[in-house]
């Protein structure tokens, strides 16, 4: 290339900095063919993406809402009236917002933390509770619930403890005579507990970066709505454990404890704490999360719960000369040539997080052009001008459009980036305190995410549960769990939806900005 | 505030019209404008905002309440400085 054409490059360049400066500094005015609502074009189509992908044909895959946000930035531009620089200048600002920022930074350290205690067998320590305390059938529900709940505080996810726990604890359940309908749903409502109090859960981190407010205080103002519910739905499986009938299976549950049970595995109840505690006491979260993985780190190499490799390894190709010569180092593996790459939990903790992160990237696009159409502040002044006319109804409307919006996207973290802008902007329009307003959002967020038969949640457990039969002879096809039958025995969601129901209308937990100041500047 | 004090706030029910006293300094939302004076409305309490510059609805300002009639739960408050956005 010419020095010419460099320079021509760079011009240009700088240009379209220079534009994209001055579209994020004004409102550009992108107008469109039918008015300011159909502004509301690429995150409703996106929404309606999402219902048939993961509402109708039950797939779970978050890159397949990515590619339905991109087609819907591409068909938006074709509504667009005159020039499309503007559209597209719009993405850019969408794109590097603050909020998209802070929930990838956020969600990058949650995932090497959550993956690395997982290596360091913290499940395989539950496990060994579980069968240390040798609760009988009765029990079985309740201890459930309190320990997927601890696995989701730990992990932050509650689709990874679902997993984990219809992978050991379900069968082990079923096997000791425990109701197989109310033992997936201990383990749903753990799954809730967790994805709505961990600092490190995906939808309380997008809670509280939307509202912009610190996760650590998020975490400290959710705790009483949270434990209130929890109290309920342990009472609620003490009473259903010994009242609803399992089955009589001849067979030793204790063999899939003892198979998969190391008690050091509970030193991560440690390494969870250290993220909550620092978390909690005005830390920022990337400071709480990084102590939190190096806590975790030390444990698994000085315990021998996991080695170097499993949390960072380089797979060398063993014919390449200089691999060899390293191999000693902890974090050296020497693969065959085809198979060379980077593993262990730090990559795959991180790694699992991309296809969201990208969503949200977009997503957070799509609503830049909804605000920049004037689609936003329509639909919001139509909210307020007739729905929501005062503080309670202002409430129960954001309670129960989270719900709505849960109930069609079944991604729960889609969703909750979907609605948060609208949860924001009608809550600071009563001064409600952006903390209350994180809880509000990621209240109905985890627990519908975890209720309804086609939400991924529920789908997740249900496809493992599936395949227990292909597992153990004694599973029969007839021990399946149907996720429509579950609905009514996820205790902990269904208390947290009524609590914050009833919250809406009575004030209880309500604050506003004028009582206390939510630690934003500091944290995010 | 303590670590203590983070978990226990907020276990009570809080009144839709929350009062303020003369000379309280709160940071609080502008929500609307009626006229030309914007308004602060907390719950369902309105406090007029006066020596204000244009265009903060929105804005996360700092105010001194002036008066606050309790009985009607509506008041007034000066403009002290802007301290804020809306987080969209």
């Amino acid at each position: 290339m010419s020095d010419s054409e460099d320079r021509d490059v760079d011009e240009d360049l700088s240009e379209e900095v220079a534009e994209t400066e001055i579209a994020s500094e004004g409102p550009p005015e992108i107008e469109f063919y039918g008015g300011d609502l159909v502004s509301a074009f690429p995150l409703a189509f996106f929404v309606l993406w999402a219902i048939v992908q993961s509402g109708l044909l039950r797939i779970g895959d978050t890159t397949g809402l990515v590619a339905g946000m991109l087609v819907s930035l591409i068909i938006g531009l074709f509504l667009v009236k005159g020039s499309w620089r503007g559209y597209a200048n719009t993405i850019f600002e969408g794109m590097t917002r603050r909020v998209a920022a802070t929930a990838v930074v956020a969600w990058l350290w949650a995932g090497m933390f959550a993956e690395t205690i997982q290596v360091g067998g913290f499940v395989e320590g539950l496990v060994w509770a579980a069968n240390a305390a040798n609760v009988g059938a009765g029990l079985f529900p309740a201890v459930t619930f309190i320990l997927a709940g601890l696995l989701a505080t730990g992990i932050g996810t509650g689709y990874g403890t679902t997993v984990a726990f219809t992978t050991l604890f379900f069968p082990a359940g079923v096997l000791l005579g425990a109701n197989p309908v109310l033992m997936f749903g201990a383990i749903l409502s753990g799954a809730v507990f967790g994805d709505n109090l961990a600092p490190v859960s995906d939808t309380t981190i997008v809670s509280a970066v939307t509202q912009d407010s610190d996760i650590g205080g998020v975490v400290a103002s959710r705790f009483k709505y949270a434990i209130l519910a929890a109290i309920i739905a342990f009472i609620g499986y003490l009473v259903a454990g010994p009242a609803m009938p399992g089955l009589d299976i001849s067979g030793q549950a204790q063999q899939i404890f003892v198979e998969n049970s190391e008690p050091a595995g509970l030193l991560h109840l440690l390494s969870m704490f250290v993220v909550i505690g620092t978390a909690v006491a005005g830390r920022h979260i990337v400071e709480a999360i990084s102590w939190g993985i190096i806590v975790a780190a030390v444990f698994n190499v000085a315990f021998g719960l996991a080695s170097v490799a499993e949390m960072v390894a380089f797979q060398a190709p063993e014919t390449l000369g200089i691999a060899q010569s390293l191999a000693w180092l902890p974090f050296v593996e020497l693969v065959p040539a085809g198979e060379t790459g980077v593993g262990g939990s730090l990559y795959a903790g991180a790694q699992g997080f991309f296809p969201l992160i990208v969503l949200v990237l977009l997503i957070v696009a799509g609503a830049q052009i909804m605000i920049r159409g004037g689609g936003f502040a329509a639909l919001q002044d139509w909210l307020l001008d007739s729905v929501a006319t005062n503080v309670r109804r202002a409430e129960v409307t954001m309670v129960l459009g989270t719900a709505l919006v849960n109930a069609m996207i079944t991604i729960n973290t889609a969703a909750e980036i979907a609605i948060g802008p609208y949860i924001a902007r009608l809550g600071e329009r009563f001064n409600i305190n952006g903390y209350r307003r994180a809880n509000i959002l990621d209240a109905n967020t985890s627990a519908l995410g975890y209720i309804f038969p086609w939400s991924g949640g529920v789908l997740v457990g249900f496809a493992v549960i599936q395949g227990l039969p292909n597992e153990y002879e004694w599973f029969t096809q007839s021990m399946v769990v149907n996720p429509a039958d579950v609905v009514l025995f996820v205790f902990h969601g269904w208390v947290l939806v009524i609590i914050f129901l009833l919250a809406a209308l009575t004030g209880f937990g309500l604050e506003y900005t004028s009582d206390r100041e939510s630690e934003e500047v500091a944290r995010v | 505030m303590s670590l203590l004090e983070k978990y226990t706030k907020g276990w009570s029910f809080r009144t839709n019209k929350p009062s303020f006293g003369e000379g309280d300094e709160i940071s609080v939302f502008i929500t609307e404008i009626d006229g030309e004076t914007p308004i602060a409305r907390i719950g369902d309490s309105k406090l007029r905002v006066h020596n204000a510059p244009g265009n903060l609805v929105d804005k996360r300002v700092l105010l001194r309440v002036t008066e606050f009639d309790e009985s009607e739960h509506v008041g007034e408050a000066e403009y002290v400085e802007t301290v804020g956005e809306s987080a969209f």
